[in-house]
């Protein structure tokens, strides 16, 4: 304890010095623009080095419990995402047709319905769609089938939790279409070659229509509400006894890679069936 | 108080007003820049303690901080210059010459005495110029400042030297 005094004693011109200069130090930085500015930037600088680095270190050492952490999180986000995709999968089909399309066709009493396509065995001829929406759900045969592609097919028979779905490939499918920007309403049949294409049959002479030109169905089909795309036709030719046209459309959806659809019923359907049977 | 100080402390004043008013206004080609008031602390006598030293020159240098409004520059680097203004003296100095003499070119001789002020004087500048860039990116710029001040500062000094021997 002496010797420490003793020394301080000695060197105390030292202490006042470094007194001195320091607040000399402490002036200069804080009363002059200049070097106050260059002072502070210089010691965030470094400061944020010494910083990043003791924090580096810490992290290091809490590594195990922030691992468990994560993976409570990650379970629970899992889990969240199954959800979400359900949901999306029934938003999606909402979302992409066109609002006008729901707007106008709502005051006509259709009525939409979401589904899923849980079998679609494209790869046979003559196939059958299978959606996951029934009697229950309120699906009832003959009601239309389309996604946000286009025009899929009309639902065939119907259990009390599943539907059968003719989709437009299929031989016994016809409907009524008429070319965009016409009033000619015409069938849409398959000639069983490929699912891709479908043909336009009994198109008049006097119809005016083009290659590219887009077919959707018509106002005259009880199934599909009007202006809901069907394909684009990519080649005319003469029908077989020469009294038509017969163009070839290509559709639309791509019934490889169906998802999600939409299910469209008319409210007035029944009541409209009921009125045509009594005149055949 | 005695007389001694009385004068020191007159001649302390008369320096600082020297120095605002008159060689504080020169600046050379924008790099010199003379320093008087260290003719004050260069005659301080042989054996003035440390801290004394300190004083005076901490002292000195807020003085011409506050006029020339560089608040701290100025009394870091004189109180520097002080504080190693012994150590100097003692390098420079023969043996056997009184204690109490002040330092001049009478008492120490000519080449010593302007080893002395060349040493302290640029022992001052350094600091200051560093201080005042606050960057050593300019050595350049703080090398011309240095010698430059120098220079003037030990023209003026000299001068004084000469002028006031008797």
């Amino acid at each position: 304890m002496q010797t420490i005094l003793n020394f301080l004693v000695k060197h105390n011109h030292w202490f006042l010095f470094i007194l001195l200069e320091g607040i000399s130090f402490m002036l200069i930085i804080r009363f002059n623009n200049y070097q106050n500015a260059v002072f502070f930037t210089s010691a965030n600088n470094t400061l944020g080095d010494v910083y990043s680095l003791i924090t580096d270190v810490d992290n290091y050492f809490g590594l195990r419990t922030e691992n468990a952490e994560l993976l409570e999180h990650n379970k629970e986000l899992a889990q969240e995402v199954a959800e979400l995709r359900l949901r999306l999968n029934e938003a999606e089909s909402l979302n992409a047709l066109s609002k006008e399309t729901i707007a106008s066709n709502a005051k006509d009493n259709y009525i939409f319905n979401t589904a899923a396509i849980i079998n679609n065995s494209h790869t046979r001829l003559n196939y059958f769609i299978v959606i996951d929406k029934g009697a229950k759900d309120g699906i009832e045969s003959e009601m239309g089938v389309f996604n946000s592609q286009g025009v899929i097919g009309t639902v065939y028979m119907v259990s009390d939790n599943y539907s059968l779905v003719m989709p437009l490939p299929n031989s016994k499918s016809n409907t009524s279409c008429k070319v965009r920007g016409g009033n000619e309403t015409t069938i849409l049949q398959w000639d069983g070659q490929d699912k891709q294409h479908s043909y336009l049959v009994d198109l008049p002479r006097h119809s005016r229509f083009a290659q590219g030109d887009t077919v959707v169905t018509s106002s005259h089909s009880s199934i599909f509400p009007e202006d809901i795309p069907v394909g684009v036709i990519d080649k005319v030719e003469e029908s077989i006894d020469g009294m038509f046209y017969r163009a070839r459309v290509r559709l639309f959806a791509d019934f490889s890679t169906l998802r999600s659809v939409y299910t469209v019923g008319h409210k007035g359907y029944k009541e409209q069936k009921e009125l045509e049977k009594k005149i055949l | 108080m005695t007389s001694d100080t009385l004068i020191r402390t007159r001649n302390f004043i008369l320096v600082l007003l020297v120095q605002i008013f008159i060689f504080g206004q020169i600046h050379l080609f924008g790099y010199a820049t003379a320093y008087i008031p260290l003719l004050f602390i260069l005659k301080l006598p042989r054996y003035t303690s440390h801290n004394a030293l300190l004083a005076w020159g901490f002292l000195m240098g807020l003085i011409i901080d506050i006029a020339a409004s560089t608040p701290g520059i100025h009394a870091a680097a004189t109180t520097f210059a002080a504080f190693m203004r012994n150590g100097v003296l003692e390098g420079l100095i023969q043996k056997g010459t009184a204690d109490d003499i002040t330092p001049g070119a009478a008492s120490i001789g000519w080449s010593s005495y302007i080893s002395y002020m060349s040493i302290c004087t640029i022992l001052f500048y350094i600091p200051l110029y560093l201080l005042e860039l606050f960057t050593i990116s300019y050595p350049l710029t703080l090398l011309i400042s240095v010698a430059g001040s120098t220079l003037l500062t030990m023209l003026f000094l000299l001068v004084a030297e000469a002028l006031t021997r008797k």
